[in-house]
């Protein structure tokens, strides 16, 4: 039985660094594996929908330039994405990843939520079509 | 904040807002001065229709939805329901994919073991215990952080297995971390057992016999440190319990000293399982196929979460989507024994004794609607929701 039991611990930790980290002045790299924001290579795209068939969060679109030469725009919201890698996952042409780089991605501006990704040229032609109002935007959803 | 009911007693409402802990929960405690005469629980201010959300989803989306009743134990909801679903599905991950869903849940306990510590303290006003054992907690976040790429949402299982897969590098790192842990444990078990304040504030305090732990249907470390022998890894061992048995870890006094004592040793059964695990780490496959729809039938799984027995019902009618999933999940069990056990005790001792069983208030909010055969209605997802946005408008 004795008083104050932890006061040793309090001692000596006014000698130590704080535990808690500097952030944001200093960043410590995310671990290797981190489930950051989802990344799409469209190279490998076959247009099959596997991983959009089971994001629980409908937070990927695939929207289809042109079939036959596989060009597609991939959408992905990461305000509804829940991280969960289950895309990535289900791809089977490994086309899906998640970056251990990008996980600050609280931002005020709506714009930063809606990422398109593909080949440049594919993802300008989708933009200006979106710009040109009334036009039916050939985009496969569920 | 206080009112007079018709009985002339004085009862004192605690919460919503803030009782004890930051989630919401009502309790009405009578008094008289300082001794609390009788109490009484109101839970439902969190309840979020995920049962129901579960039935527009399909299989798979549902492990992550179900992951997000809890915070603090989300890889034993996705264990129980994948687990659950396998049995319907008659397939079983491999041995590897059943080590690695241990070791994971296993981490999962420590991590809830040292924040109740740290919670439970900070209720009986240790605060110097709740920051020290919050630090080191974060040993065990990070090492879940670097195996599976999430600190809360651990996402580790699939239908059929898992998605991580251990290496070396990331072993040795386990390794490293448990030691810590188990240092930082002991060190932890002897301040509990030897501060006089801290034993004065728990010791001999919500004491509640076997007799009536078994009454009232306590389960987990609450029912443990009452002596009753109940943990489902030992009772009816599943995922890579068989391989990795763990020690059955009970204590006779039954007071809310007990209850730390108990989870602290818990903890330390859990760095051995964690030890044995990678020393035997099984080779092979990491999943195995299931199929996007699950044959028809009905499940019981059940699982032991750091916070006692959780039970999934699970039942499919053959398509891509359950027919139905109820969850129970242990704090609704223990909130009986808060109830009984408050009486006689001072107002003071109520936020420990309500810390003492970790409740978690989120996780145990269901709604059940029962239907006379002549208004029988049933409702989609979007009508629930439509209904949910006027009610609070
Ligand atoms: S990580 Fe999960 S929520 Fe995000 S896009 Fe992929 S499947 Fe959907
Ligand atoms: S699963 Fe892979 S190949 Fe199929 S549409 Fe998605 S990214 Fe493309």
């Amino acid at each position: 039985m004795k008083i104050g039991a932890m006061l040793g611990d309090i001692l000596r930790s006014l000698f130590k660094k704080p535990a808690t980290e500097l952030y944001p002045f200093v960043k410590n790299p995310a671990p290797e594996d981190l489930r950051g924001a989802l990344q799409y290579d469209p190279s490998k795209c076959t247009g099959c929908q596997l991983c959009i068939k089971d994001c629980p969060a409908n937070a990927i679109e695939l929207v289809t330039v042109d079939k036959v030469n596989k060009r597609f725009v991939m959408r992905y919201y990461p305000d509804r994405c829940v991280y969960c890698a289950q895309c990535v996952q289900n791809c089977r042409f490994k086309c899906l990843a998640m970056s251990d780089e990008q996980w600050e991605l609280a931002t005020t501006k709506r714009e930063a939520f809606v990422v398109h990704y593909g080949k440049d040229e594919d993802v300008e032609f989708l933009l200006e079509k979106a710009a040109n109002a009334g036009v039916e935007e050939p985009c496969i959803q569920e | 904040m206080e009112k007079q009911d018709s009985n002339g007693k004085f009862i004192v409402p605690i919460g919503p807002q803030h009782p004890a802990l930051k989630e919401p929960g009502h309790f009405e405690f009578a008094v008289e001065g300082e001794i609390v005469t009788g109490a009484a629980v109101r839970l439902g201010y969190v309840h979020r229709g995920i049962e129901k959300g579960a039935e527009a989803r399909n299989w798979t989306q549902n492990i992550y939805l179900l992951e997000r009743v809890c915070g603090i134990c989300s890889h034993i909801h996705a264990t129980a329901y994948t687990l659950g679903v396998e049995k319907l599905a008659n397939v079983v991950a491999p041995p590897r994919a059943q080590a690695i869903r241990t070791l994971v849940a296993e981490l999962e306990r420590i991590h809830s073991h040292l924040l109740w510590l740290g919670v439970a303290a900070h209720e009986g006003g240790f605060d110097t215990l709740f920051m020290f054992s919050w630090r080191d907690r974060e040993t065990v976040m990070d090492l879940l952080e670097m195996i599976t790429g999430n600190r809360v949402h651990y996402s580790t299982n699939i239908l059929g297995g898992v998605k991580i897969d251990l290496d070396d590098e990331k072993i040795t790192a386990i390794r490293k971390g448990l030691d810590f842990l188990e240092e930082r444990t002991h060190h932890y078990l002897k301040v509990i057992n030897t501060d006089e304040t801290f034993l004065g504030r728990t010791r001999d305090v919500g004491t509640m016999s076997r007799q009536q732990a078994e009454e009232l249907g306590a389960v987990g470390p609450t029912a443990r440190a009452s002596g009753v022998p109940r943990d489902l890894r030992v009772e009816a061992p599943y995922a890579g319990y068989h391989e990795f048995p763990v020690r059955l870890i009970t204590a006779t006094e039954g007071d809310l000293h007990a209850r730390f004592v108990v989870r602290m040793n818990e903890c330390l059964d859990c760095y051995r399982v964690i030890r044995e695990i990678l020393d035997r780490l099984p080779g092979g496959e990491l999943a195995t196929r299931v199929p996007r729809r699950i044959p028809e039938g009905e499940t019981i799984s059940r699982v032991e979460a750091p916070r006692g027995e959780l039970v999934y019902f699970i039942k499919s009618t053959g398509g891509d989507k359950p027919d139905r999933i109820k969850v129970r999940t242990p704090s609704l069990c223990n909130w009986g024994t808060v109830t009984s056990v408050a009486v006689g005790h001072k107002l003071a001792d109520m936020p420990m004794l309500l810390a003492g069983i970790d409740p978690c208030f989120s996780c145990n909010d269901r709604m059940v609607r029962v239907n006379r055969p002549d208004q029988s209605q049933t409702w989609s997802w979007e009508n629930l929701r439509q209904y949910g946005i006027e009610y609070y408008r």
